[in-house]
């Protein structure tokens, strides 16, 4: 039992990459986050389960001050990403998003080529002196995508024209292009079908090797899948956080039993 | 918490399990008390019942594992209802062995038939099989009424038969080594202590097994143990 999950214990012993203390949110009068303490591992998978309108996305958003858009949300409390407080006033909110990629419910790619679509990152940040590095780039960021081998004879085609499943896949080559250190994803297969979902949740997978992953999820099944740690969020806090394999077989907060086993809380 | 599933087909699911076990185990309690009985009565027609019955029992088992696979496909069961099917599945297993015990009980009751009797031990494999049926059926009532309290009765009362065993299991020792006559009959009888002895600690899985279901971990080790036999007679004479 130990030998199967020593990768996941390595895995946490990785250290915090996200640290986020008493953050609360409003909007305007409503108070959609209170005082949410959470340390969020590196290299790890990290799910946010909860009903709708419990926070998990406005949390989520948070962390790469997404909520900084919505001119009536406010948030206040400390959020560090390797010890670094990103609400800081000398942090460049656009610096801070290329290290904390996003992939959202809707696979949204540019209206441009598949190519100019990872590119497009890279090339705003100057992260590539020239055209061949950025070739490269595309290419790495699409392999790691899983999306090299459909899309290799077709970069200059639209990325819209793609199927659902491959878009996606193509915005997570865009978010992580940038070599981001931290993957946000909201509800990133709530638009796929199975197959093309359970493509993302290999590469999901796979890309904890390198970034730390947070996903909002609303599938129980999913969580549990993808995730090493899970944390449930109800009404504006975070109920009950831990080990996936403790939250889904013996979670011990009745909220988070009564929503994980599909009963009327 | 709410004990209802908002999708209603999943508690008719989770209740079938159920049922079926506590239907399985009301069988199994049966099959022990007519088997001792058959043994102490030496009818032989009733040890023929317990043999046939032992069939039904075995086909419930399987019954149970079928819908417990389909409700684990079909509802993803997590937390406390996952317990439940863990444990529905494990309770019924050991319910099935104990059903053999009591079957091979009842098998022996055709051999003693023609044996003369040992006295008093017959009286005394009846006490141990109520007692063990006792503990089964609060097991039973422990997992279908979540009492904590009682499955830990139960695996504490198990104890009690270990020590009924050790005495049997002296007492026949002496009758072999007073009369090499009684070899036969007693190992016949000391197979059926043994039987029963082994139902009792199946008592005591069950029991563990609410204790699981309740509290989401297994209960620790250290309840009473009587003596074990195994050292018994070594080193003596």
């Amino acid at each position: 039992m130990d030998d199967i999950r020593l990768v996941e214990k390595t895995v946490n012993a990785a250290g915090v990459k996200i640290a986020a203390r008493g953050v609360q949110v409003y909007y305007g009068e409503t108070h959609a986050i209170k005082d949410v303490d959470v340390d969020i591992a590196d290299r790890t998978v990290t799910a946010f389960i909860g009903p709708s309108g419990c926070g998990k996305s406005t949390f989520l958003r948070c962390l790469n001050r997404m909520n900084d858009t919505i001119p009536i949300c406010r948030v206040e409390g400390k959020i560090t990403i390797d010890g670094e407080d990103i609400y800081d006033k000398r942090v460049d909110p656009v610096q801070l998003r290329a290290k904390v990629g996003m992939v959202f419910q809707k696979p949204n790619p540019f209206p441009k080529s598949i190519y100019d679509n990872v590119a497009y990152g890279p090339k705003i940040h100057g992260l590539n002196r020239n055209k061949a590095e950025l070739d490269e780039i595309v290419e790495t960021s699409l392999r790691k995508a899983a999306l090299w081998n459909e899309a290799k004879d077709r970069l200059s085609e639209p990325g819209t024209g793609l199927s659902g499943g491959q878009q996606q896949r193509l915005c997570i080559a865009r978010a992580i292009a940038t070599s981001p250190e931290v993957l946000l994803m909201d509800e990133p297969c709530s638009a796929l079908d199975p197959i093309a979902t359970a493509q993302v949740e290999e590469l999901i997978d796979e890309l904890r090797s390198q970034f730390s992953v947070v996903i909002v999820t609303h599938s129980m099944q999913q969580a549990a899948r993808v995730s090493q740690r899970t944390a449930f969020f109800h009404l504006g806090n975070l109920v009950e956080y831990g080990e996936t394999s403790q939250i889904f077989t013996n979670p011990s907060d009745p909220r988070t039993e009564s929503y994980i086993t599909g009963r009327i809380g | 918490m709410s004990d209802q599933h908002i999708l209603r087909a999943f508690d008719r699911d989770l209740e079938t399990c159920q049922a079926l076990v506590m239907r399985m185990g009301g069988m199994v309690e049966t099959a022990i008390l007519e088997a001792a009985q058959a043994l102490e009565t030496r009818d032989e027609d009733l040890a023929e019942k317990v043999r046939k019955g032992d069939e039904a029992i075995d086909a419930l088992e399987e019954k149970i594992n079928e819908e417990a696979a389909r409700l684990i496909t079909l509802r993803a069961p997590t937390a406390s209802d996952l317990r439940t099917v863990l444990t529905v599945m494990k309770i019924s297993a050991s319910l099935e062995r104990v059903g053999d015990y009591a079957k091979n009980m009842a098998k022996r009751a055709h051999v003693l038939g023609q044996m003369s009797a040992i006295t008093g031990a017959a009286g005394s494999l009846r006490r141990m099989a109520k007692t063990v049926v006792a503990m089964l059926s609060d097991a039973l009532d422990a997992y279908n009424t979540r009492d904590v309290a009682l499955a830990e009765d139960v695996r504490n009362r198990d104890r009690d038969v270990d020590q009924m065993y050790n005495a049997l299991f002296r007492e026949f020792l002496t009758h072999m080594m007073e009369d090499p006559r009684n070899i036969t009959a007693c190992m016949h009888l000391h197979f059926i202590a043994k039987n029963i002895e082994r139902m009792g600690d199946h008592a005591t899985t069950i029991s563990e097994q609410v204790i699981y279901l309740v509290t989401g971990s297994q209960p620790e080790e250290g309840r009473p143990k009587a003596e074990s036999v195994t050292t018994i007679g070594v080193g003596e004479d």
